[in-house]
């Protein structure tokens, strides 16, 4: 654990003492904020939730946890400072997840950063807001975030080319989130039952969209946490592979 | 001395009957698809001494310490440090050691007492001992002024040194250099050199380099290692000794002639600078001393002395990896 910390705390350094930490926040609060008050039907009815900005979250999460991660392992094995990391008494487990970790308090204070929207919601809306899928949609935020980032730690691992960890990353995120989508499922449930259960299960936007509606299911929890160790996992495989 | 292939090579410099060896690499085999980098090598290292590992670039040198670090699993063989299997114990057997790879890689985003703090936190160094150890090791490599300065700032000298620190930082018992004075300037080798000899009273340290003059400036023994294969281990007068040129009469006075000489089986005459008046004469086989020296000193010369010629390390050097490409 106290590797872990040591690795979290040397990575969270590399994002907030350089820009990369404040360019994710802002950029990330900056889209959704025009978005959620350019299309939500907020300043016409006064309609106090979040359903646009948590809508919109699975596809930011898609772009933006690979643009965070990508450096995380491509970066040291471009510069080769991971001939030094692995040659310290650290295991490879705790060296993935210190990093994931670095990357989840970035998200997390995204997340903090964008309190101010609810906030905002809350003074200015004449009918009481509802806070529980506002709660939703940020643990939604958080679980999805974490296998994302997960899923952004294995890609940067793949290559020592940044440009590819984001390509591959959101190429990935693009079939977790479009692809395998309620649409999809919907179109092929017809001809294909099985097939669209498959990918109904699978698709991030049905656990997330469960999750934004307030209704905290552990099947939907269990989803996005094992997604999460699973990439980490693949991580793990594949840094141990470069001893190989 | 030249190796045969397996054989392992033993040298007990510095060391006591109880001591074993600081670094123990037994039988390694490395490939990388159909090329052999490293093949069958095997050493010891003792404490107190420093080891050259020479062999030219791509002869499997940056293979061999990488496998020894844990940093690549060996096809076959063992490596131990301090005992230690660094595959059956990687956490154990790394503490023990500090490396200083080749391209001497830190963290540019990080000032230079963050980035030691950060090694020393992995390394398990906290509080007061963290902080003594970090003056220690700064105070050696002089990089007090260095602190505060971002490691993406430093010039090449500097960022050596701070890779030195990093692999030093937890005193460590073995440290393996890979090519440390590449790219230094002349005053830089000479005190890079100088820091390795004093680690060196109580450490057991592998120097690579394909720098010859590296070597024989500072190691106690060499290694050449070339095509992937340990092809000689031994002192540099052990190298030198294996290649003898033949035997080796210097003369010191004006009267001897080389008409003299070469009616005794000496041949190949070097005259000495103008004012030594030193001649040295080589001969295949050993002269004979009765006649050399009635002859010698009957024309008022006297003779400083007779042995059998050594090769320089470049000589060596040359034999022996000239040899393997031949093979």
């Amino acid at each position: 654990m106290k590797s872990i910390l040591i690795i979290a705390r040397r990575e969270c350094g590399a994002y907030f003492g350089t820009p990369i930490a404040w360019i994710f926040i802002a950029l990330q609060i900056a889209i959704l904020s025009f978005f959620f008050f350019q299309f939500s039907p907020f300043f016409i009815i006064e309609s106090a939730d979040m359903r646009v900005w948590f809508g919109l979250t699975p596809f930011m999460l898609m772009v933006f946890a690979p643009a965070v991660t990508m450096r995380l392992w491509s970066e040291e094995m471009r510069t080769g400072t991971t001939e030094v990391l692995l040659s310290l008494p650290i295991r490879v487990t705790d060296l993935v997840i210190g990093k994931w970790l670095a990357a989840l308090i970035v998200l997390l204070a995204s997340v903090v950063c964008s309190f101010g929207i609810p906030l905002t919601i809350a003074w200015l809306a004449v009918s009481p807001v509802d806070w529980g899928p506002i709660i939703g949609g940020y643990i939604g935020t958080i679980l999805s975030g974490m296998m994302f980032l997960a899923l952004g730690c294995w890609v940067s691992a793949l290559s020592r080319n940044q440009v590819v960890s984001l390509l591959v990353g959101v190429f990935v995120g693009i079939v977790l989130v479009l692809v395998l989508s309620p649409d999809f499922a919907m179109y092929l449930s017809g001809t294909y039952p099985a097939v669209s259960r498959v990918v109904e299960s699978l698709g991030v936007q049905t656990h997330f969209r469960a999750i934004e509606r307030g209704v905290l299911a552990i099947s939907d929890v269990v989803y996005f946490l094992s997604g999460s160790l699973f990439f980490l996992a693949l991580t793990v495989f594949q840094v141990e592979m470069k001893r190989q | 001395m030249a190796m045969e292939p397996g054989q392992k090579a033993v040298v007990v410099a510095n060391k006591t009957a109880d001591d074993e060896p600081a670094i123990e690499a037994t039988r390694l085999c490395r490939t990388f698809g159909a090329i052999v980098a490293v093949d069958d090598v095997s050493f010891e290292v003792g404490r107190g001494e420093i080891l050259g590992f020479l062999g030219p670039n791509g002869a499997g040198k940056s293979t061999t310490l990488r496998m020894i670090t844990g940093l690549l699993a060996a096809d076959e063989g063992t490596a131990k440090i301090c005992g230690i299997d660094v595959s059956h114990d990687p956490l154990g057997a790394r503490q023990c050691f500090g490396y200083l790879p080749e391209a001497i890689p830190l963290y540019d985003e990080m000032q230079v007492d963050q980035y030691l703090r950060f090694i020393g936190n992995s390394r398990g160094l906290v509080g007061a001992d963290l902080e003594q150890k970090l003056q220690d090791v700064c105070s050696r490599l002089g990089l007090e002024q260095m602190l505060r300065r971002y490691c993406g700032t430093l010039s090449k000298g500097f960022r050596q040194r701070v890779g030195l620190a990093q692999a030093l930082i937890h005193d460590p018992q073995v440290l393996i250099l890979d090519e440390p004075t590449n790219g230094l300037d002349p005053r830089q080798i000479i005190e890079v050199r100088q820091l390795i000899r004093e680690l060196a009273q109580e450490r057991a340290i592998i120097f690579s380099t394909h720098i010859l003059q590296e070597i024989a400036a500072i190691c106690t023994r060499i290694i050449v290692i070339h095509s992937g294969k340990l092809i000689a281990d031994g002192t540099a007068e052990e190298l030198a000794g294996e290649g003898s040129t033949g035997w080796e009469v210097v003369v010191s006075g004006d009267g001897i002639s080389s008409e003299m000489c070469t009616g005794i089986g000496m041949t190949g005459g070097v005259p000495g600078a103008p004012g030594e008046v030193v001649h040295r004469w080589l001969s295949d086989t050993p002269p004979d001393l009765a006649t050399l020296t009635l002859q010698i000193e009957g024309c008022g010369s006297s003779l400083i002395g007779v042995g059998q010629a050594r090769e320089t390390l470049e000589q060596v050097y040359l034999r022996l990896t000239a040899a393997e490409v031949v093979q």
